[in-house]
């Protein structure tokens, strides 16, 4: 059996059922099964933190949330007891989905919330940790009742508090709601917006791990990392193993796919999956009109033409190999009638105004970008723009700013504007700007040379 | 220690330092906005890009922790157009309005767009604006004006982790990020101009500055704050005989890159000079003529002998008593005590100290340390052997003071003994109480009164004699700082023609029995007291540590001459390569 084949829904499979939230159905439909089982051996030595641990690192599970990070190494990198000394460990669950085309973990904390407790209570047991936090987006204001009910409730029912199940391990958890900003969804900045601070992203290292939530080591796992660990633990490493493309891509995985398709929403199959399943899925594309582009991993990653997509297993090595990046999984389909220019412009004012304002290259580079291309669209592009645009973006990203927003905001930009360039050029043929005929702009590279050769810096 | 190689030179700097110290360290200039050396690391301004081998990603030097081995490579073609870029980005928002700001000649913004900037600006785009959030008084006495503001969140640093009072914040997100003081509250700490000197740019100027002079024409003087004891090293900045702004200047045990807005803000009082000719009471009348310094000293003198030769032969009358100040230099006292009691044999010169409002300033070495006197001197005075006269001690001016009621009609002996016939004050403004009518009272009992002043006070009114005396801009000499340091004060401005200092003034009366040389300057006394003054024996006139570091460049610049000063206790300052000028020729 391919680990493509179509497979019973596993994260969604309580989607739908009446009351899925409420303990009740889930402890009915064998809930909380694994957090008795390990919290049940974990006296005995049955069930230790190593081989939670080992479990999740051999299903080969890597994070949900964009970067594609195995889980089970990030776990692996919290210092020992011994090391960390006093300081607890803290469990950072990232319900900041702020991406563009992104709404999966919105729907796994509406629909099914005990899921992702559950596996936060096996990540926790499996880090040694007291207390775990739920950084949930301040928009998602149902998601976040629904989540403090689940949390009530699995309180009640002892599943969370002092001695869990007479395990004596102890273990709280907060939900914590965040004020809506994007870049909190980044895990130092979610960290300091935890700590009541203004969500500016960290310096690395040190990285969360061993810097994390006030000073502690933290690991930052997404929604549906964690709930994926509840399924590892249930059902095994081997089985989550055997969905999936290949040994580095494994389990199921949702894709939001949204756009012009004619069944947008959230849909679960084995990663890896091809570009071309993943859209019959979805009902293929909108008025079944031909397809343009596709922006695989959410506004951040670079746009792909229908062309570079073709037959693309939809997982992050495959995605990654056409230079883009599976992200968050959040595919936004572009038919033949969408605009690139104005998507483009839109997503740069995105980010134009989400960048946290720390450092230069972003806080001054993003309005700049959105400025230049909202001319571009209104009708007041130069020439020079298109060039000048690549050049901006291109001294923006690549270690130019402490997090990786300004790499994601010029991704979609220099995508667009290279792969759809005679999209902007019609723009610009329409220019009416008064500096329509400005010749190409001044090679700065050069300039830079000669007055580093002539030693002037 | 690690050793580090910076573009092929090797280094080696303390473990925890990072890169960009590292390339100061070995001379290569990494232009930065954001980095302070007594600030946390942020990293945000992305100026001080340089490679790091071995990292493939270009790298904000300040963030980058040194290691053994680590080569920096910070002059290549990517380090350079990493560092274009950021100026780049910069400037695009930056209203460039340097013809009308206060921080150009001195702006981190302008040195590095010299540095590291483009020689063309590829931007059309409208530039943004803060309306409202300009040429705002935050504070009393700083002015933010959000459009020249990069961003660097230096002032926010200073306000959340040296002062500790938080005012300042972000506000707003993105490419409309600005600072601004949190809702309600004023910007309003005692070192609140401190923000305006980590400004690397002209976002925070202070009020008191605003548009008095562009600094390129500010002459520098090194000088001590005499505010009170803490003596904070300072710059008096001025041109043509005018005293503009204090700036504070780096001392690293003392008020490191500090200085409190109380001190720095009493420039504006050096300009002032009521006395500029000495003046002498005509006999038996009511008002004072002015006159020349040789009529005007050798009245001093005639009143001076005239009462040691009284105090001979009759028992009344017969004293002099010499009131010294903290608020003068330690050679200025010792020329007191040398004259009046080694010489004149009229008794130990006295002094009184004012308790002033407390006062603090932070340095890495101490914390915070605190000055309580109203005056820079106490210790020096002390040592050059003056009597500190405190409330309830016996002494001749607590008698002089107990005796201010019974005075007018007691006459007997044992009364009137206490009371001087001359009494010589050689600062007007010693303490606050010189403007009590009844301290003053007290005071004029003596038969003649004579004092050093350069402000018209109660005291001054009352004088005999007054001899117009230079303010600290245009004295020499050493002050001794409540942690016991000997610090130089250098002459700034040659004060008003025949204003003399109170150096100058005393040399010249004692020139007038033999005792002192007029041709001495504050150094010749300094290396005179060397044997009888504590603490002085070691001491060289000309040495750093008397010295202090020079004058900052600019404000912002400041520790740019401190090298790598991790460790405060070594001397790691470099010595300005042009020599001090020597005054004595």
């Amino acid at each position: 059996m391919s680990g493509l084949s179509p497979i019973e829904p596993v994260l969604l499979a309580r989607r739908g059922k009446p009351d899925s939230a409420s303990i009740q159905t889930y402890l009915a439909d064998g809930g909380y099964t694994s957090w008795k089982k390990v919290l049940g051996g974990a006296k005995s030595g049955e069930w230790t933190p190593a081989k939670v641990t080992d479990l999740v690192k051999a299903s080969g599970l890597r994070g949900r949330g964009g970067a594609g990070f195995p889980c089970g190494m990030k776990w692996t990198f919290v210092p020992s007891k011994e090391k960390r000394g006093d300081k607890p460990v803290y469990l950072l669950c990232n319900a900041d989905e702020s991406e563009p085309g992104t709404f999966k973990d919105r729907l796994l904390m509406e629909t099914d919330p005990h899921q992702v407790l559950e596996g936060m209570m096996l990540a926790s047991f499996a880090l040694d940790v007291k207390h775990a936090y739920l950084y949930i987006r301040g928009e998602m204001v149902h998601a976040t009742e629904v989540l403090n009910k689940a949390v009530a409730e699995a309180y009640a029912k002892g599943f969370l508090g002092k001695d869990v199940l007479g395990s004596g391990l102890d273990l709280d958890i907060t939900i914590h709601r965040g004020a809506g900003a994007y870049i909190c969804g980044e895990e130092t900045a979610l960290i300091e917006s935890l700590e009541g601070k203004r969500g500016h992203p960290r310096i690395k290292p040190p990285f969360p791990a061993v810097w994390g939530v006030w000073g502690c080591p933290t690991v930052v796992n997404n929604v549906e990392t964690l709930c994926c660990v509840k399924h590892i633990l249930d059902r095994g490493a081997n089985w989550f193993k055997s969905i999936g493309r290949n040994e580095k891509n494994t389990g199921p995985k949702l894709y939001c796919v949204s756009g012009h398709v004619e069944k947008p929403g959230v849909y679960e199959a084995p990663i890896g999956v091809p570009w071309e399943t993943l859209l019959a899925m979805a009902g293929g594309v909108k008025g079944g009109r031909k397809l343009k582009a596709v922006i695989p991993g959410g506004a951040s990653a670079p746009i792909l033409t229908a062309k570079e997509i073709e037959n693309l297993p939809m997982d992050f090595d495959g995605v990654a190999a056409a230079k883009s990046m599976l992200g968050s999984a959040a595919i936004i389909v572009m038919d033949e009638t969408t605009d690139i220019p104005k998507a483009v412009t839109n997503i740069a004012k995105f980010f134009a105004h989400e960048s946290c304002g720390q450092c230069t290259p972003c806080r001054e580079g993003t309005p700049w970008l959105h400025k230049m291309l909202k001319r571009i669209v209104n009708g007041e592009g130069k020439k020079t723009d298109l060039d000048l645009l690549l050049q901006i973006a291109g001294q923006m990203g690549n270690g130019m700013t402490i997090c990786v927003f300004a790499d994601a905001a010029i991704a979609p930009v220099l995508s667009g504007v290279t792969k759809f360039r005679e999209e902007f050029e019609a723009y610009i043929a329409k220019s009416n700007h008064p500096n329509f005929a400005l010749a190409a702009p001044e090679d700065v590279t050069n300039k830079v040379a000669e007055r580093t050769a002539a030693g002037i810096h | 220690m690690a050793r580090v190689t910076v573009d092929g030179k090797v280094v080696e700097v303390p473990n925890d330092a990072n890169a960009l110290e590292a390339c100061r360290a070995a001379g290569v200039d990494v232009p930065h906005f954001c980095y302070h050396p007594r600030l946390s690391i942020v990293g945000q301004c992305r100026m001080c890009m340089v490679e790091v081998e071995g990292v493939p990603k270009i790298q904000a030097s300040c963030t980058v922790p040194v290691r053994d081995g680590m080569v920096i490579k910070a002059s290549t073609e990517k380090a350079l157009a990493a560092r274009n870029a950021t100026m780049e980005f910069l400037l695009i928002n930056h209203p460039l309005d340097c013809p009308i700001c206060d921080q150009a000649g001195e702006c981190k913004l302008q040195d590095n767009a010299v540095g590291a900037g483009l020689p063309v600006s590829r931007t059309s785009e409208p530039r943004r604006q803060f309306p409202g959030y300009d040429r705002t008084p935050i504070g009393p006495h700083v002015i933010a004006d959000m459009t020249r503001c990069i961003q660097c969140t230096r002032c926010i640093r200073f306000c959340a982790e040296i002062t500790e009072t938080g005012e300042l914040a972000f506000v707003e997100r993105a490419g409309h990020t600005f600072v601004w003081t949190h809702e309600g509250r004023a910007l309003d700490n005692d070192l609140s101009a401190c923000t305006a000197d980590v400004c690397p740019v002209g976002a925070l100027t202070t009020k008191e500055f605003r548009f008095r002079k562009r600094v390129w024409w500010l002459d520098k003087t090194r000088s001590v704050c005499d505010g009170c004891e803490i003596g904070c090293n300072m710059s008096i900045e001025h041109r043509d005989r005018v005293v503009y702004r204090f700036l504070p200047r780096v001392q690293a045990g003392v008020n490191d890159f500090w200085m409190c807005d109380y001190g720095r803000f009493r420039s504006e009082d050096l300009n002032r000079q009521d006395f500029t000719v000495p003046e002498i009471r005509v006999a038996s009348s009511d008002a004072r003529k002015q006159t020349n310094w040789g009529e005007a000293l050798d009245a001093v003198k005639v009143a001076v002998d005239r009462a040691r030769n009284e105090g001979e032969n009759i028992a009344s009358k017969g004293r002099v008593l010499v009131l010294g100040s903290a608020r003068l230099t330690t050679e200025e006292n010792w020329l007191l005590k040398a004259l009046f009691e080694d010489s004149l044999k009229v008794g130990t010169p006295e002094f009184v100290v004012d308790e002033g409002p407390k006062r603090r300033i932070r340095n890495k070495v101490d914390g915070w340390i605190y000055g309580t006197e109203a005056a820079a001197n106490s210790r020096g005075a002390e040592a050059a052997g003056l009597k500190h006269t405190r409330e309830g001690d016996a002494s001749a001016l607590s008698l002089l003071l107990s005796k201010k009621s019974s005075s007018s009609s007691s006459s007997s002996s044992s009364s009137s003994s206490s009371i001087p016939a001359v009494l010589y004050i050689a600062d007007a403004a010693f303490t606050e109480r010189a403007n009590d009518p009844n301290f003053v009272s007290a005071l004029r009992q003596a038969s003649v009164l004579i004092v050093h002043a350069r402000v018209k006070n109660a005291l001054t009114d009352a004088a005999d004699i007054v001899l117009p005396a230079a303010p600290l801009s245009g004295k020499e000499g050493t002050f001794v700082n409540v942690k016991g340091r000997v610090q130089r004060v250098d002459m700034a401005i040659v004060s008003a023609p025949i204003v003399r200092t109170d150096l100058e003034i005393l040399l010249h009366l004692g020139g007038r029995w033999g005792v002192f040389d007029t041709q001495w300057t504050a150094r010749d006394v300094f290396e005179k007291m060397q044997a009888s003054v504590a603490g002085y024996a070691d001491l060289d006139w000309d040495s750093d540590a008397v010295v202090g570091n020079p004058p900052s460049i600019s404000p912002a610049a400041a520790y740019d001459v401190l090298g790598l000063d991790r460790n405060p206790d070594v001397e790691v300052f470099p010595r300005p390569s042009v020599a001090a000028p020597d005054r004595r020729s």
